[in-house]
């Protein structure tokens, strides 16, 4: 098998994605993610020299547009009612700069 | 007269059809309640063991069947809608106000949605009865329903045997006859392969037939729902229902099609083709080879002509998929991010922490697995080796499939290698995804593909499905040959374990 990625690469792409693994997770991750890539090898063998790519199933699809009117959408209460955490009708978060620290 | 006493000694209504149960509205030999109480109070036990529903609506069922009984005592039954009275249940990944729409992960395990699909919502307006919401795996990653948060769905006929995924428990539900009519969603067979595996009914339609607004996204240019039925006449009735444009959703088409107009048009003339490369597969079994080809020959003989035809890049749909569905989840799951919905992981001082132990909490190994990949995939340098030519070979298989149907009306081919599989028996990933060898190329063009039951393999004498695939915005024609099928092997069969249970037992 190739090795595509190394278990440094993994725990980068963890990081960007923001999903914790440990050290055993990191390990089983490289080994099922190299064997994944490894089966996709025949999308890199086609010829497809002048090929346009095709980006969706509906190739002719046009922006929509409405008139510009107002409509009722989510009202405040309802758009926190799933939040694990909110605070005068805001999401609440943990410190996003310096030390942290919840109030 | 209508009583719920009069109404437990008919069969289950889960194993009725959409006219029958209509039928009996209209004659007054029961009520729409009554068709609502016993469904629901059927399940506990006949689900039991096969867990296709992970909840219950228990009074958006009795409210909707109370609002039909009204008009069937105003005398306006006729203008509920094609599905008027039926029990339907919805896959967990489609949002219905006030239900969880869990998508089976534990990252969603208490969301709570605040408004209601458009296909949950058109089959409601259409007169359908909500009874509950069913097991899939996770976020739809998977083939067998095993990566389900919530554990296992079971086949019905076998219990020791997955459904097929990831709509398994949409599958199961009809199989089991606890509901007639479920609606599923398709990104790369799952629909069709789990149809196959419990031996119903069930239509992919071509993309941008039904609204997938509402739908938790998994691929966004893959993804499209349809229905699971027993009937291939009680599956195009819902699709009556569900098809056509929605403002909610910009790749949503006008569709106005009645979907049952050629039912009964049968197949002479049709011109079906065959695709020899998928029949000498590396891994298709014999017992459903077998079942293609005697399926086959019933359509020949009643009429339709049998044609070759060539799919000469259908054999890089595989890779092809594997790099688009991926991509496609990275983006549409990064909006789990424990602010707005969705787990939380508590304690955590700074929102980084919160959200690394928030989603390796809260999403699966094969969640996990997909989000990552789906990031390699996407990232500089990496981009031109697999995502771009894999839109490229989209392009390849798209004119495959144009170039086919010069010739055809119509394709049939397997569904599934093989019938269902037992638990655990497949754990690794990459075989996993050989279940859906020959139902992924039909997502990548974007054209309709349904499964359509022919009977028990030979070997196994588990269910098994053929697949017919019918061209862009042409989904009638498949429905029409599936029709023809049925009259050759009859209406699906209940499961035989769960057959015999009668209502409100």
């Amino acid at each position: 098998m190739t090795q595509h990625l190394t278990q440094q690469d993994v725990r980068a792409i963890a990081e960007y994605v923001r999903i914790g693994l440990n050290a055993e997770e990191v390990e089983s991750m490289t080994a099922d993610l190299n064997a994944i890539i490894d089966s996709l090898k025949p999308i890199t063998e086609y010829d497809l020299e002048g090929v346009e790519p095709t980006f969706h199933p509906i190739g002719d699809l046009r922006n929509v547009m409405r008139e510009d009117e107002f409509r009722g959408s989510f009202a405040q209460a309802t758009a926190l009612e799933n939040a694990p955490r909110s605070q005068d009708d805001c999401f609440l978060i943990p410190s996003i700069l310096g030390e942290g620290g919840d109030r | 007269m209508t009583s719920a006493a009069n109404a437990a000694q008919l069969a289950p209504f889960g194993q009725m059809s959409v006219k029958q149960i209509q039928h009996g509205l209209r004659t007054k030999e029961f009520s729409a309640v009554d068709v609502a109480r016993a469904t629901l109070a059927r399940i506990p036990e006949a689900d039991e063991q096969v867990h296709a529903f992970l909840e219950t609506t228990e009074q958006l069922a009795l409210d909707a069947a109370a609002r039909i009984d009204d008009a069937v005592a105003e005398g306006r039954m006729n203008e509920m809608g094609p599905l008027v009275g039926v029990p339907i249940a919805f896959k967990d990944n489609m949002n219905l106000t006030g239900t969880r729409t869990t998508c089976s992960s534990k990252m969603l395990e208490n969301y709570v949605s605040p408004y209601t699909a458009t296909c949950v919502e058109r089959t409601l307006r259409a007169g359908g009865i909500p009874i509950g919401k069913l097991n899939m795996d996770e976020f739809a990653f998977g083939s067998s329903t095993e990566t389900s948060a919530f554990g296992p769905t079971r086949n019905p006929w076998d219990l020791g045997r997955v459904p097929g995924g990831s709509s398994g428990g949409s599958a199961a539900a009809v199989a089991a006859g606890l509901v007639p009519i479920t609606l599923g969603s398709d990104t790369g067979g799952s629909i069709r392969q789990p149809a196959s595996f419990c031996g119903v009914v069930g239509i992919k339609p071509t993309y941008g037939v039904v609204s997938r607004y509402g739908v938790v996204a998994f691929g966004s240019s893959l993804d499209q729902v349809g229905p699971f039925a027993r009937s291939v006449e009680d599956a195009a009735i819902t699709m009556n229902a569900i098809a056509g444009r929605d403002e909610l959703d910009c790749t949503s088409q006008e569709v106005t099609v009645d979907f049952t107009a050629n039912l009964a048009e049968d197949v002479a003339g049709m011109r079906i083709g065959i695709v020899p490369a998928f029949m000498e597969a590396e891994g298709l079994t014999p017992e459903v080879k077998a079942k293609v080809e005697e399926a086959a020959a019933k359509l020949e003989a009643r009429g339709a002509q049998l044609v070759e035809v060539e799919l000469p890049n259908a054999k890089a749909a595989m890779s092809a998929y594997y790099v688009l569905g991926p991509c496609e989840a990275f983006s549409n799951l990064a909006r789990f991010d424990s602010v707005r919905y969705g787990y939380c992981d508590p304690g955590h001082k700074d929102l980084g922490a919160q959200y690394e132990a928030s989603r390796a909490i809260g999403f699966g190994d094969e969640a996990r697995r997909r989000i990552m990949l789906g990031s390699y995939l996407l990232s500089a340098g990496v981009y031109d080796t697999y995502y771009y030519p894999a839109q490229q070979v989209r392009t390849l298989i798209t004119q495959d499939y144009l170039r086919a149907y010069e010739k055809v009306d119509c394709i049939l081919t397997p569904v599934s290698p093989r019938t269902a599989f037992e638990f655990g028996e497949i754990a690794d990933p990459t075989s996993m995804y050989l279940s859906d060898m020959f139902t992924i190329s039909i997502n990548i063009a974007g054209n309709g593909g349904m499964s359509m039951p022919v009977g028990l393999g030979a070997d196994t004498g588990l269910p098994v499905g053929v697949q017919l695939i019918a061209p862009a915005f042409h989904d009638s024609n498949m429905l029409r040959v599936a029709a023809a099928l049925e009259v050759e092997y009859g209406v699906a069969p209940v499961a035989p374990a769960s057959a015999s249970g009668k209502a409100g037992e």
